[in-house]
């Protein structure tokens, strides 16, 4: 068993884990965090994206002794008590999540985007989305959303719709 | 009898707790996951009419935060996990199974095969598939044993010690090769083809005869999967009445809970099937996998067990699209008015019936396409392969057949220097027309449908059918 | 070199389970306060299902999306649902639950009769209230009148209902009956660039028009085009499941069998068809499936329009394809009987790229 610390969203957490454990299984069964989800558990689909010292990552292909000592972020951490985060509105608003498993990969695949480009283009945002599989939206929503929410991001009025 | 070593429970423990909390299984400091209480909420929610608002989705909320429960999101106290063994051959008659290894495995807390299963067959019209295949094994995907442990990585390394005797049988895979009545029945001494439908209508080979031109074309789709990100799984419990509640992720729970019925031999009013919001279904969770297994298994250890399939079992151990071969036959005018159309299907129904003979049915109704044809025979075939199993998948043979009889369209139009437009509006099913089936039709719009995306595409016809979108 | 063409594709979709019988059911439950519970067995897949039924609800109650809370999937408290499948969930269970609301309502309405003074046939439920029809200033809120039920007349508004299609089985010989209670009806057009040198297949654009009779939410309608359309594309040229000469399984994993992610889908242009279906809860029919059924075929012969080559088997990879497109290349050189004219390898050259 390893002993690994993390920074999880803003929080010191810890954890005795078996040393072949992945993130993804640390966040999930011992810090009950389920939002990043088990959706091939190989690194293929993204819905186990969270961010790690500000880089989106498959949560299940890093294991969770790599994690020690990190500042992860997970879609848990996106809100605060006052607020939605600016994506989660925008996402709740545009329809963009159907069934919603891909979602907290996807949101925080959109998170990372916007913290190291705050304008990206169509074809930045879809290839920031390029490891996140969503079978239920074809995507359209989700980029038309990520647009909105940086606007909103970088203080600008939103946009006319007439 | 010796003791078998204790394995710790839940050997993942919840952090790093305080000795007197670990006795729990329930996490003692559930984490402070914030989230506003008060949200506006969306101004179409709150307008009326409700008909025709953009209304954002009840569940949007919980989506965006995360807090959307599946089912591989909850854990109950004391609950094990499950996992299947899969035969790993297509065709084969199972001579003997033995778990005692994998039952003396620390941690594993029991071990169910085929003959534990009081009725070990359902299906959603035809009978079949079995729980878990007791004597033989018709798909590589087959489920032969499930075992409940303390943790995952137990269930699935004890797989590895139950061990199975096969008598490997040659499998049938090519469809058309079960078509033949020499080739042996895959789920001998029952025929291959397990469904046929024929619909028809006028006199097909007097409309052939007088037609100006008949073309003929030959089309085949492929196996898909329904990938839903979420992969099925399954929690069961019992209560001390007896009573056993299951959440699945199934997409139908009044059957789901006649099959339980069915193949435990329960009263109904003894079942409680429960469904969440579901990651995604695409016709692939429509009928049960594991949930019978699991009730046994829960009964067996007086625990709660859970099983959620691999991404790899996704694709061999549930249901996938029907691969069709398909033959059309059709005589026009020169104007490219249809008079006759002869369709010819096979599906490959993989190894079990499943939904086949509703997508036997659809194909077959849908085949001739939105189009007004008063001499038309179409007959299909389903049949039985050792492959994965085919089932209900959006669309249930239409997206197939609308693949045939579109490129078919497409090449009569190109043919005889006709927009592919233009002869589909020729065509074209209208308020009233008559079904291949006589069925009056109402609320028609193809044409509609037809015309506003060919104005919102540019579409140009230029009469030969070669236009170029660019140049609108 | 890329060469641009464009396909079209119409097609028809049936409503709901063929012929045999595919009931839905449901319970409305108004509370003191004029809100609403809506009890469906139905199971939430994704779709937006649950938000569909709670607009057809408050439509029939006169009140708003929001007031209508929505319970589910659970057979010991949810009335039997035969599921979220066939494209049947907004026709069938929506029809149930307006059957089941307007039960509600009319409780409600004979409740209010005597408080306006007036027969329970002279009233209308809208914008939260219940008013006399023709004479809107005489009217009163939903809420009052839920609560008089409960305190004075003793009558909780609570409907329940059920819906089944109408179908006639199909004759046995000729297939001849009324398999399904109604259809839906789509075209979509695809524009792709297909390079005749590697015979990769690039959708650049898919418009897709789709009829579901009333559309009770625009935005999920959408949704379910987009998101069928993203399912076409990968059945028209990605995805596959391989076997061995065995029967096992070659790909079963998502590194191997390659489904369409953001990097692979077109702009997709939904349009709606304007439509309304009598049988269906304020004329609405349905839409989950319909949206996957024309795209490959749309993708197929937008690129027999590029090339000149006929794929008739899916999925068109880029290796087939080119394929295809060389051995064209190679027959066209031969000379041919009767003077059959032979479309040349057609197309105009794609216009270079904007960016």
């Amino acid at each position: 068993m390893v002993t690994v610390t993390i920074n999880v969203n803003g929080e010191k957490r810890t954890a005795s884990v078996p040393p072949e454990t992945t993130l993804l299984r640390m966040l999930r069964d011992s810090l009950n965090l389920t939002g990043a989800k088990l959706g091939c558990d190989v690194g293929d689909c993204g819905a186990c994206t969270v961010i790690v010292d500000g880089k989106p990552v498959n949560s299940c292909l890093m294991l969770a002794a790599q994690a020690d000592g990190r500042d992860v972020l997970t879609i848990e951490g996106l809100a605060t008590a006052d607020r939605l985060h600016p994506i989660q509105k925008a996402f709740e608003n545009y329809g963009s999540l159907q069934c919603g498993f891909c979602g907290p990969g996807v949101l925080m695949s959109a998170k990372a985007l916007l913290d190291e480009n705050p304008n990206p283009t169509v074809p930045e945002i879809r290839d920031a989305l390029g490891g996140n599989l969503c079978r239920c939206t074809g995507y359209s929503k989700m980029i038309e959303a990520i647009q909105v929410a940086a606007r909103a991001m970088r203080g600008e009025p939103a946009e006319k719709t007439a | 009898m010796e003791k078998k070593p204790e394995v710790a429970e839940k050997a993942t423990p919840l952090e790093t707790l305080p000795e007197a909390a670990q006795i729990l299984t329930v996490p003692a400091l559930a984490p402070l996951v914030t989230y506003p209480l008060e949200v506006v909420v969306p101004e179409a929610r709150q307008q009326t009419p409700a008909v025709g608002q953009r209304a954002t989705r009840q569940d949007g909320r919980l989506h965006g935060l995360g807090q959307t429960k599946y089912i591989d999101d909850w854990y109950f106290p004391g609950m094990l996990f499950a996992k299947i063994k899969r035969a790993g051959v297509a065709s084969a008659r199972i001579k003997s199974i033995d778990t005692k290894e994998a039952e003396a495995m620390p941690g594993v807390v029991a071990v169910i095969t085929g003959k534990d299963i009081p009725c070990n067959s359902f299906g959603p019209s035809l009978k079949d598939q079995p729980v878990l295949a007791d004597t033989r094994v018709f798909h590589a995907g087959d489920g032969v044993a499930a075992v409940a442990a303390v943790t995952e990585q137990i269930a699935a390394d004890a797989l590895e010690k139950i061990k199975v005797e096969y008598e490997v049988l040659t499998p049938v895979l090519d469809p058309l090769e079960s078509l033949k009545l020499e080739t042996p029945g895959v789920h001998a001494p029952n025929a291959n083809i397990y469904g046929h439908k024929v619909i028809k209508k006028g006199d097909v080979e007097k409309a052939f005869a007088e037609s100006y031109q008949v073309f003929e074309g030959s089309y085949r789709t492929q196996m898909v999967e329904h990938v839903p990100l979420e992969p099925h799984a399954t929690i069961a419990m019992w209560d001390p009445n007896g009573r056993v509640s299951i959440y699945s992720t199934l997409g139908r729970i009044t059957l789901g809970r006649a099959d339980v019925a069915r193949t435990l031999g329960i009263p109904m009013s003894r079942i409680r099937m429960i469904a969440t919001i579901v990651g995604g279904n695409f016709g692939g969770k429509n009928e049960i996998t594991t949930e019978p297994a699991l009730a046994l298994l829960s009964k067996k250890t007086g625990r709660p067990v859970k099983c959620t399939f691999t991404r790899p079992e996704e694709f061999y151990a549930s249901t996938t699209r029907h691969p069709l071969i398909m033959d059309y036959k059709t005589g026009v005018t020169k104007e490219g008015k249809i008079l006759g159309r002869k369709i010819r299907l096979v599906l490959d129904g993989g190894a079990y019936c499943s939904w086949s003979e509703t997508t036997l049915a659809k194909a077959c109704i849908l085949s001739t396409g939105p189009y007004n044809i008063e001499n038309l025979y179409a007959e299909a075939f389903v049949v039985y392969t050792n492959k994965t199993m085919t089932g209900a998948m959006r669309g249930f043979g239409v997206p197939q057949v609308c693949f045939a009889h579109e490129s078919h369209m497409d090449e009569i139009a190109t043919a005889l220097n006709i927009d592919p437009l233009d002869i589909r509006l020729l065509n074209a099913f209208e308020e009233g027309s008559l079904s291949p089936t006589s069925q009056k039709l109402q609320s028609v719009v193809v044409k509609e449908s037809l015309l506003q995306a060919a104005q919102r595409f540019g579409w140009i016809a230029n009469g030969n059918g070669k236009g170029n979108g660019a140049q609108s | 070199m890329k060469r641009r063409g464009r396909g079209i594709a119409c097609m028809w979709y049936p409503i709901g389970f063929t012929v045999a019988a595919n009931p839905s059911s449901a319970v409305v439950k108004v509370n003191e306060d004029g809100t609403a519970t809506l009890l469906t067995g139905t199971v939430e897949t994704g779709q937006g299902s649950l938000t569909i039924l709670a607009q057809i609800a408050a439509q029939e109650l006169g009140i708003a999306t929001e007031d209508v809370h929505v319970v589910s999937a659970d057979t010991d408290t949810t009335p039997m649902d035969t599921g979220a499948i066939a494209s049947r969930t907004t026709y069938v269970t929506g029809n149930a639950v307006r059957l089941a609301a307007e039960k509600a309502k009319l409780i409600l309405f004979d409740v209010a009769a005597p408080m306006l003074g007036v027969k329970p046939s002279q009233l209308e439920a809208r914008d939260h209230k219940i008013f006399v029809k023709g004479y809107p200033q005489r009217n009163v809120h939903i809420g009052d009148v839920a609560n008089h039920a409960r305190l004075v007349t003793g009558e909780p508004p609570i409907g329940s209902a059920s819906f089944n299609p109408h179908t006639v089985a199909l004759d046995p010989e000729t297939g001849q009956g009324k398999p399904f209670g109604t259809y839906v009806y789509a075209t979509q057009i695809a524009e792709v660039d297909v390079d005749d040198e590697t015979g990769e297949v690039e959708v650049l654009r898919i418009v897709a028009s789709h009829d579901c009779g009333t559309a009770i939410n625009p935005m999920l309608v959408e949704g379910q085009v987009e998101g069928g359309v993203s399912m076409g594309v990968g059945f028209a040229l990605q995805e596959e499941i391989l076997f061995n000469k065995d029967g096992i399984q070659i790909n079963p994993n998502l590194t191997n069998y390659i489904m369409p992610t953001s990097l692979d889908m077109p702009e997709v242009e939904v349009d709606i068809v304007d439509n309304y279906d009598p049988t269906g809860p304020f004329g609405a029919k349905g839409v989950g499936e319909p949206t996957l059924v024309p795209t490959a075929a749309a993708i197929l012969n937008a690129i027999h329009n590029a090339v000149g080559v006929r794929i008739t088997s899916l999925p068109a990879t880029a290796e087939k394809v080119y394929a295809a497109i060389k051995a064209k290349r190679a027959q066209s050189g031969k000379q041919l009987p009767g003077g059959a004219s032979r479309p040349q390898l057609g197309g105009a050259p794609a216009p270079s790229p904007a960016d």
